[in-house]
C-alpha cells in the first residue's frame, strides 16, 4: 500500500532525472552527427558546468545569471582545447586509441578540477523559489520545472541548428559521408570544432541547470556521462528525438524501481537496460540513421 | 647501386651497430607471428635472465613488490592483447573478470579452507564461466558498442559485489586471505611472490605463443584482419571470438586469484573502469599484435604510476595528461614505433648516399 503511494511522486523525480540524461544524451549526439566519435569526456562538461558556476559565484562574486554565462563559455572553451589538443592530432587513429584518449580527457579534467576547486561536493542555489509546491499529494520543486525548460529549449535549437541553417547541414554531411563532404568543400575538422564547442555548452548547460537539485562533486560526472549515453542508445544512436525519449524512459525507469528493489541497485538499472537494448534492438527505439553503416 | 652502397665498409656503422644490437634484445619485435615457428632465440634467453637475476642484484622490498604488481597486471595484459591485439575487439570489462577470480579465490580459502592451489584454477574456471555468459549476447556487437557493453558489465558487477555484503563482505571487502601455498611451500616474501607470479607469467606466454600457431590462433588473426572474409573462408566468428574472449577472461581470472593471495585482501575500489582502462592502455601502449609488448607495457605503466604517486595531488593530472602524449606520439605502441624510427635513422644514411648519386 506504501509503495503505491510513493509512486506519483518517484514518477515526478524520475522525469527530472529523465530530462536531465536527455540533456547529457544530447551532448553525445551533437558530436556522433559530426562525426560519430563518442566523447567520453562528456560527463566532465556536465561536472565542469556546475563547478565553474559555483566558483564563479562564491570566489570572484559574480551575479548569478553572468556567472552562468561565463561557466558556459568557459566550458565551450574547454570543449574547444578539447578537439585541438586531442581528437584533432588523433584523426587519423583507430577506433580504440581515441576511445582511451577521450577516456584519458575524462581523468585529466575531473582530477584537475578536483585540484583547482577541492574535493567537497557543491550545490547552486536554486534559480527561483527554494520550496517546493504541492500539486495534489505531489511535490514539485521548482528547479524541475527549469530543467525540462532548459531540455525544450536545448532541442528546439538544435532542431533549427540541425535542419534549418546551412552549418547544421554541413555538419551532419560530414558525418553521413566524409568524402563527399569533403569534395563539396565542407571543411570536416572545422565541423567536428564547431561539434565539440556545441556540445560541450549543452553538457555545460545541463550542468548548472541540474546542480541545484543535487550535488556535484569531481567525480560525478563520468556515471551522468555514461548514463546520458544510455540513453542516446536507448532512444536511437545519433537522434535528437531519441535522445530526449531515452533520457526520459531511462529516469522514470530507474526512479520507479527504487521502489520495488533496493535503492544500491539503482545504478545497475541503467547498464542492465544498456544491456538488454543492445542485445535486442542495437538501433534503438527511434531506430537510428548510423546504425546500419558499416562503421558499427 | 643499391648493392654497391651496402657492400662498402663504413666507419660510421660502428658507431650504431651496436646500439641497435643492444635494444634489438630488448625491444620486443612487432609481428613476428607469421614469420618462423617458434624456437627459443638469443632474445628470449635475454629476457629470461633478466627476469631471473633482475630481484637478486636489484634487492630490495619496494621493487619486488613493484614487480610483483606489474607482474599480475602482465597476466592481465596478456589475455586482453589475445582480444584486442590479436582478435582486434576492445573491451572495458576486464577488470570485472580480474575481480571475479580475486573474489572466488578470497571466499573459497577464506570461508571453505579450500587451498590455494585448487582455487586458483577454480578462479580461473569461474572467470571464464562468467565470460562464456556474457560474451554469448555481447560479442555480436562492434566497436565502440562492444566496448560500451563491456563497460556496463563491469559497472553492474561493481554494483552487485558492493550490494551483497553477506558474500563479498560489500564495501569493505574480504581480508585476511591466506598466502599461495603449493605442498606446503608458502609464498610470504615479496621475493617468493615475484618468482611465482613470473613464473606463472611466463608460463602463459607459452600457452599464448603455442595458441597464436594454432588452427584457432591462424583463425583469429583472419578475424582481426577481416571478419567477412574470414568467415567467407570458412572460419565461425562468433566461436573464435568467444573462444577468445573466454580465454583472456581466464587468464584475468588467474591474475585475480594471485592478485588476492598475494594482497591477502580483495576490495570492489580495486576492480573499478580505472584498472580496466589501465589495461588496456598497457596493451595499446605495447603494440597491437605481439606478446612481449603488453608486458613491457604493464611494467612501464606500474612503474610510471608508482614514480607519479610522489606528487600526491598532482599525480592524476599528469597521469592524464602522459597518457594522452604516449597515444598522440606511440598511437601503434612504443616498441613498435621506436624500431621504425631507428629502421629510419639506420637507412636514412644510406638514402642520403643514393639521393646524391641520382643527383650527380
Amino acid at each position: 500500500m506504501d509503495t503505491w503511494n510513493i509512486i506519483p511522486q518517484l514518477l515526478i523525480s524520475g522525469i527530472t532525472f529523465g530530462a536531465i540524461y536527455a540533456l547529457v544524451g544530447l551532448g553525445f549526439v551533437t558530436i556522433a552527427r559530426a562525426s560519430q566519435i563518442i566523447n567520453f569526456a562528456q560527463g566532465e562538461f556536465v561536472m565542469l558546468g556546475g563547478m565553474v558556476t559555483f566558483f564563479l559565484l562564491k570566489t570572484i562574486p559574480l551575479p548569478y545569471p553572468l556567472a552562468a554565462l561565463s561557466a558556459i563559455l568557459i566550458v565551450v572553451l574547454i570543449g574547444f582545447l578539447l578537439h585541438l589538443l586531442v581528437i584533432y592530432p588523433l584523426r587519423k587513429a583507430t577506433l580504440p586509441i581515441l576511445l582511451m584518449a577521450t577516456l584519458g580527457a575524462s581523468l585529466f579534467l575531473s582530477s584537475s578540477s578536483a585540484l583547482l576547486f577541492g574535493t567537497l561536493p557543491k550545490a547552486l542555489p536554486p534559480f527561483s523559489g527554494s520550496g517546493p509546491f504541492e500539486i495534489g499529494k505531489v511535490s514539485v520543486s521548482p528547479q524541475s520545472l527549469w530543467v525540462l525548460v532548459a531540455t525544450l529549449l536545448v532541442l528546439l535549437s538544435l532542431y533549427l541548428l540541425s535542419h534549418r541553417t546551412l552549418l547544421g547541414k554541413a555538419m551532419e554531411a560530414s558525418s553521413t559521408d566524409a568524402l563527399g563532404a569533403d569534395l563539396s568543400g565542407i571543411s570536416r575538422h572545422l565541423m567536428i570544432f564547431l561539434a565539440f564547442g556545441v556540445s560541450a555548452g549543452i553538457g555545460s548547460i545541463a550542468g548548472i541547470f541540474i546542480t541545484p537539485i543535487f550535488y556535484v562533486s569531481y567525480h560525478s560526472g563520468t556515471l551522468i556521462g555514461l548514463k546520458g549515453f544510455i540513453a542516446a542508445v536507448l532512444g536511437g544512436w545519433g537522434k535528437h528525438g531519441g535522445a530526449i525519449l531515452g533520457g526520459f524512459v531511462l529516469g522514470v525507469t530507474e526512479s520507479l524501481s527504487v521502489a520495488f528493489i533496493p535503492s544500491g541497485y539503482k545504478d545497475a538499472i541503467a547498464f542492465i537496460i544498456l544491456l538488454l537494448i543492445l542485445y535486442l534492438r542495437p538501433k534503438g527505439i527511434l531506430g537510428s540513421p548510423f546504425i546500419d553503416s558499416r562503421r558499427w | 647501386m643499391v648493392d654497391q652502397v651496402h657492400k662498402e665498409f663504413r666507419k660510421r656503422d660502428l658507431l650504431y651497430s651496436g646500439a641497435l644490437w643492444l635494444l634489438s634484445l630488448i625491444i620486443p619485435d612487432p609481428q613476428l607471428h607469421y614469420r618462423r615457428e617458434y624456437q627459443l632465440r638469443r632474445r628470449d634467453l635475454f629476457y629470461l635472465l633478466t627476469i631471473l637475476l633482475l630481484p637478486l642484484i636489484w634487492n630490495d622490498a619496494h621493487f619486488h613488490h613493484l614487480m610483483v604488481l606489474a607482474g599480475i597486471h602482465g597476466i592481465l595484459a596478456l589475455g586482453l592483447t589475445l582480444f584486442l591485439g590479436y582478435a582486434g575487439q576492445i573491451s572495458l570489462g576486464h577488470a570485472a573478470f580480474f575481480g571475479i577470480g580475486s573474489y572466488t579465490t578470497a571466499i573459497l580459502t577464506t570461508r571453505y579452507d579450500i587451498s590455494s592451489f585448487l582455487a586458483f584454477w577454480a578462479s580461473g574456471l569461474t572467470a571464464s564461466f562468467f565470460a562464456y555468459l556474457i560474451g554469448r549476447p555481447i560479442l555480436k556487437l562492434k566497436g565502440y558498442f562492444l566496448a560500451l557493453a563491456t563497460l556496463g558489465f563491469g559497472e553492474i558487477f561493481l554494483v552487485l559485489v558492493r550490494e551483497s555484503p553477506h558474500l563479498t563482505g560489500g564495501v569493505i571487502g574480504i581480508f585476511d586471505i591466506p598466502f599461495f601455498s603449493i605442498a606446503g611451500f608458502i609464498f610470504d616474501t615479496y621475493l617468493r611472490q615475484y618468482y611465482l607470479i613470473w613464473g606463472v607469467l611466463i608460463g602463459l606466454v607459452l600457452f599464448s605463443k603455442n595458441l597464436i600457431r594454432s588452427k584457432m590462433g591462424r583463425a583469429f588473426l583472419a578475424v582481426a584482419a577481416s571478419e567477412d572474409g574470414a568467415s567467407a573462408v570458412g572460419i565461425d566468428v562468433n566461436g573464435i571470438k568467444l573462444g577468445v574472449f573466454v580465454m583472456g577472461a581466464a587468464f584475468a581470472g588467474l591474475a585475480g586469484s594471485l592478485f588476492a593471495s598475494v594482497m591477502s585482501t580483495a576490495n570492489p575500489d580495486i576492480f573499478s573502469l580505472n584498472l580496466s582502462v589501465l589495461i588496456v592502455m598497457m596493451v595499446i601502449l605495447g603494440g597491437m599484435g605481439n606478446l612481449y609488448g603488453p608486458i613491457a607495457g604493464a611494467v612501464f605503466l606500474t612503474w610510471l604510476i608508482d614514480g607519479l604517486s610522489r606528487y600526491q595531488e598532482y599525480s592524476l593530472p599528469i597521469y592524464g595528461v602522459i597518457l594522452i602524449l604516449l597515444l598522440i606520439f606511440f598511437p601503434d605502441g612504443i616498441g613498435t614505433r621506436l624500431r621504425v624510427r631507428l629502421i629510419y635513422l639506420i637507412s636514412y644514411w644510406g638514402r642520403k648516399r643514393r639521393r646524391e648519386k641520382v643527383e650527380l
